[in-house]
């Protein structure tokens, strides 16, 4: 009996330790983490995120694009997405504080979308590009009505105006812009 | 090994035995008959990811998003395929060395009902509305605590089954299998706090995510998985584990370690980076068991012909592939976790052929062996067919390695490779159901328990 | 029937013996036990291996250390790249949260004797803070308010006020009085951004060592609604 006690604590105790070390301790560290402005006296950044973007965001997760998309640049050191023109400087924590659940992601089948916002140009190429054209066919097509999908729904909307509201390239206590 | 031992020696009192396995068969029977169901339905689901575009009939549906299909067909594999299976399973091989008759069996099978009633809803919700953030994770937040408590039931009968065990005897796959139990139920409540009742702020919640998968991945699957190979290994064998005093530093660090791997899936990400190191760090500490863990279980099989007897004998032919395969997904990870290695995998396919090489090669092979030998005696009924064992060996072998090459070593997500293998897996898990279901169901009807002969 | 259950290998897909499984589950157990007991190889003598698994322990752990101390910036919560310069990394944050519990604390040391703890304020004698059109908007004025004091004839929310706020603000540092500044504009209501030390030591700055402010003045340079 003896033993069975030590084995069922000693493996509970196993298990919650790293969750006490990084997950509790992460957030001890970012407990009061918020906004902060770029330069002395600018606005804090990140900034709010328009109603539309917020409701965006739900569309964006529903469909499942954070399994080929991620959202986070790496430093320069550490793989080539800063040189890839993926974003301006390192993402980092403070650059999240906003969002309810976090889209990091961790497959990039498509590009990395932290900047997306950035480098949209018009409307019409963010629905080009949300509806996916594979071999002649739109993965997304059930977002757009029209007989070349060219009517997008209030979900297509929606989701364009999170896309777009995707930008990292404000200057952060973290990560400043050279 | 002479061939007297391997031959009929009347080893146990069989009445005894059957007393033990007689009352499994109920639980048994529904919880492996659901874990076939949901692995075949898995691996259809993964079969539909790999294919570069969806058939027109069905690509203009907003349930065949390929993030859908993705994590229903991971959910359904992990908890669905992986959690019943082991359920069944491990309870099994714990009852058979505890010599544990079980009472109360139904409580095992409302367990598992629950369980599948609520995948069943979270599967269906992934589909229906989408998935949520976080892999494994994406479940209405009402199925947690359905879930938490019907895996109370269904898989914590390991524990009562050491603690309840008669003699005071001790063997290192119980150890793995009572540390794997109850390590996913804490891990499972603790994630859900962190991410839903009380959500911690921004990126830590990512923290807490990976924190959670490796979890699962090391601690509850591959932990119950090395205790399957700690008994098989053995047993098939005949023959004490290679420098067996060493088992039990192997099991603590092991449980000590992996925990503190899961920081290593996010290098280079927004988190800090005392985080990120202490994810290598764990990583390559891990390498310690995996050492240990090798000597037990490989130093064994390399002795006296012992790889050739694993492959004349069914299970520990699955089941020495599977100790191989995790333990090179362990040391994988461990070189992948170099950070300026890291730096060009990260994002990549690597990560699947790692999970790959974990989940299926690994843990799921060890499950398969452990079926071939569990599922005849507990059901009373026998393998059909020797055919659809060869093909289901076969079909999972090569699809496994074809999946494996396409994650590792193509770079494209949809490539060719990947379909075919992917059907070769679904080809080997229809050859594998429809014989563990003709085993289930040809033994002796429940109801007529088997006589204690002899 | 049971015999038959357990010599499961014969449907094993390959020639070979039909042999009974290896190890019966109570031999394997007993075996393994005995070994335990021994905590040595039984028959092999002196035995190599704890010595080097001791000596690969020491040596991972001793590694561990240095990497842990190398590469994780003393801790940091500021520090997310490797390369990034160590001093400023190892600065930590220097960047003010402007925080409304620090702001509440030191509102109810230095404001409410006056406006009252509920910010509702003295009909009368001491104008309210809740809803005021004074609080929100340009964070200047509330800025130039609490450092410079104000006193004068006005008229807040449809009451007449001719009363003497003293210049609470100078004894104060920039940090407190943005924090108080960020808690009464989030409070009771009220809902304008937080406000920053910087703004505050500009103001101070700006405005010198002066009097109290009347609210004449405060409104020229500040109109309300922005
Ligand atoms: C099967 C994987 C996959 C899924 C799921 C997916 N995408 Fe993509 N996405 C891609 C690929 C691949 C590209 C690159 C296409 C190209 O360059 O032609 C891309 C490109 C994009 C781009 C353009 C990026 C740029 O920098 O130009 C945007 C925006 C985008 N996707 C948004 C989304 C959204 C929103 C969703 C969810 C509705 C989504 N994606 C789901 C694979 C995917
Ligand atoms: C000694 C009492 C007293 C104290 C202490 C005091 N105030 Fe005042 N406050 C007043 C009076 C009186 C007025 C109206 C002045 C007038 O009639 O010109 C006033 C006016 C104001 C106004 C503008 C009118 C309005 O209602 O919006 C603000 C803002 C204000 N006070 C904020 C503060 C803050 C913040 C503090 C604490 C740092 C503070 N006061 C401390 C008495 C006080």
């Amino acid at each position: 009996m003896k033993n069975f006690r030590y084995l069922v604590l000693g493996a509970l105790a196993a298990t919650a330790l790293p969750f006490v070390g990084i997950v509790v301790g992460a957030q001890a560290q970012f407990n009061s983490l918020g906004r902060a402005p770029a330069e002395e006296g600018g606005p804090l950044m990140p900034p709010l995120e328009p109603g539309q973007a917020i409701q965006g965001r739900q569309v964006y997760l529903s469909l499942g694009c954070v399994s080929c998309h991620t959202q986070q640049v790496r430093p320069a050191g550490q793989g080539g997405d800063i040189a890839g023109a993926l974003g301006a400087r390192p993402s980092v924590a403070r650059d999240y504080v906003l969002q309810p659940v976090v889209l990091l992601g961790d497959r990039r089948i498509g590009p990395d979308l932290a900047n997306y916002g950035v480098r949209a140009k018009a409307d019409a190429d963010v629905h080009l590009a949300i509806l996916h054209k594979v071999g002649g066919r739109d993965q997304f097509g059930f977002l757009y009505s029209g007989a070349n999908h060219e009517i997008p729904s209030e979900r297509a909307v929606m989701l364009a105006a999170y896309l777009r509201s995707l930008r990292q390239d404000y200057s952060s206590p973290e990560a400043p812009l050279k | 090994m002479t061939q007297e031992q391997r031959s009929g020696r009347p080893d146990e009192d069989r009445s005894r035995l059957s007393r033990i396995d007689a009352p499994l068969r109920a639980p048994f029977l529904l919880l492996f008959g659901s874990a076939a169901l949901w692995l075949m339905l898995s691996s259809a689901l993964s079969l539909l990811t790999t294919l570069k575009a969806l058939p027109a009939g069905i690509g203009s549906y907003e349930w065949f998003a390929h993030g859908r299909l993705e994590a229903a067909a991971r959910n359904a594999f992990v908890y669905g395929w992986a959690g019943n299976a082991l359920f069944a399973i491990n309870l099994w091989l714990l009852a058979q060395l505890g010599r544990f008759e079980i009472r109360n069996g139904w409580m095992a099978s409302v367990g598992g009902l629950f369980w599948n009633l609520a995948l069943t809803w979270c599967t269906g919700s992934v589909i229906v509305s989408g998935p949520g953030a976080y892999a494994l994770l994406d479940f209405p937040v009402g199925a947690g605590p359905v879930l938490a408590a019907s895996f109370a039931l269904a898989g914590l009968w390991p524990v009562v089954a050491y603690a309840k065990r008669p003699t005071g005897h001790n063997f290192a796959a119980q150890w793995f299998v009572v540390g794997a139990s109850v390590t996913f139920l804490l891990a499972f409540l603790l994630a859900q706090a962190a991410v839903f009742w009380a959500p911690a702020s921004g990126v830590v919640q990512a923290v807490a995510h990976s924190w959670y998968v490796r979890t699962v991945h090391l601690l509850w699957l591959g932990g119950s998985a090395l205790g399957l190979g700690y008994y098989f290994v053995s047993k098939v064998l005949a023959r004490p584990l290679h420098a067996y005093y060493l088992a039990s530093v192997a099991f603590w660090t092991y449980f000590l370690f992996a925990g503190w791997t899961a920081p290593a899936s996010l290098i280079g990400s927004p988190v800090p980076l005392w985080i990120q190191s202490i994810g290598v760090v764990g990583s390559m500490m891990l390498l310690v068991p995996v050492l240990l863990i090798g000597l037990n279980l490989l130093g064994a099989l390399s002795r006296d012909g012992g790889w050739f007897r694993a492959w004349n004998s069914t299970s520990l032919r699955f089941i020495s592939i599977g100790i191989v395969s995790l333990l090179a997904s362990l040391a994988i990870a461990a070189w992948a976790s170099d950070r300026s290695v890291n730096a060009g995998l990260r994002f990549t396919s690597f990560a699947e052929g790692q999970n790959l090489l974990l989940l299926y090669a690994g843990v799921t092979f060890c499950v398969f062996g452990a079926a071939y030998a569990a599922l005849p005696r507990v059901s009373g009924g026998r393998w059909p067919s020797a055919a659809a064992i060869h093909v289901h060996f076969w079909a999972s072998t090569l699809g496994a390695a074809g999946a494996a090459f396409a994650a590792f070593a193509h770079p494209s997500a949809h490539g060719f490779i990947s379909a075919v293998s992917a059907a070769l897996l679904l080809i080997g898990h229809l050859a594998f159901a429809s014989t563990a279901f003709a085993a289930l169901l040809s033994g002796v009807p429940a109801g007529e328990s088997q006589p204690a002969h002899d | 029937m049971n015999d038959r259950n357990r010599h499961y290998d014969r449907n094993r897909p390959r020639q070979g013996s039909p042999g009974p499984e290896g190890f019966s589950d109570g031999r394997l157990v007993e075996v393994h036990s005995q070994i335990a007991r021994d905590k040595q190889e039984p028959a092999q003598g002196f035995s190599m291996t704890p010595i080097l698994v001791v000596f690969l322990f020491c040596a991972l752990g001793f590694w561990a250390g240095l990497y842990l101390t190398r590469n994780s910036r003393g801790f940091s919560a500021s520090a997310f790249d490797l390369n990034a310069p160590v001093a400023f990394a190892s600065a930590g944050p220097v960047v003010f949260e402007p925080d409304a519990a620090k702001g509440q604390t030191l509102y109810l040391a230095n404001c409410a004797a006056c406006h009252q703890p509920t910010g509702a304020g003295v009909p009368g004698a001491f104008p309210p803070l809740v809803k005021s059109l004074w609080v929100a908007g340009d964070e200047k004025r509330i800025i130039k308010i609490i450092i410079a004091g104000m006193a004068g004839e006005v008229e807040i929310d449809g009451v007449k006020y001719n009363g003497n706020m003293p210049n609470v603000g100078v004894a104060l540092k920039d940090a407190q009085i943005a924090h108080i500044a960020t808690y009464v504009r989030s409070a009771w209501g009220n809902a304008a951004e937080p406000v920053m030390d910087a703004s505050v030591a500009a103001v101070r700055k700006e405005i010198g060592a002066r009097g109290q402010y009347s609210p004449k003045e405060v409104l020229d340079a500040h109109p309300l609604g922005n």
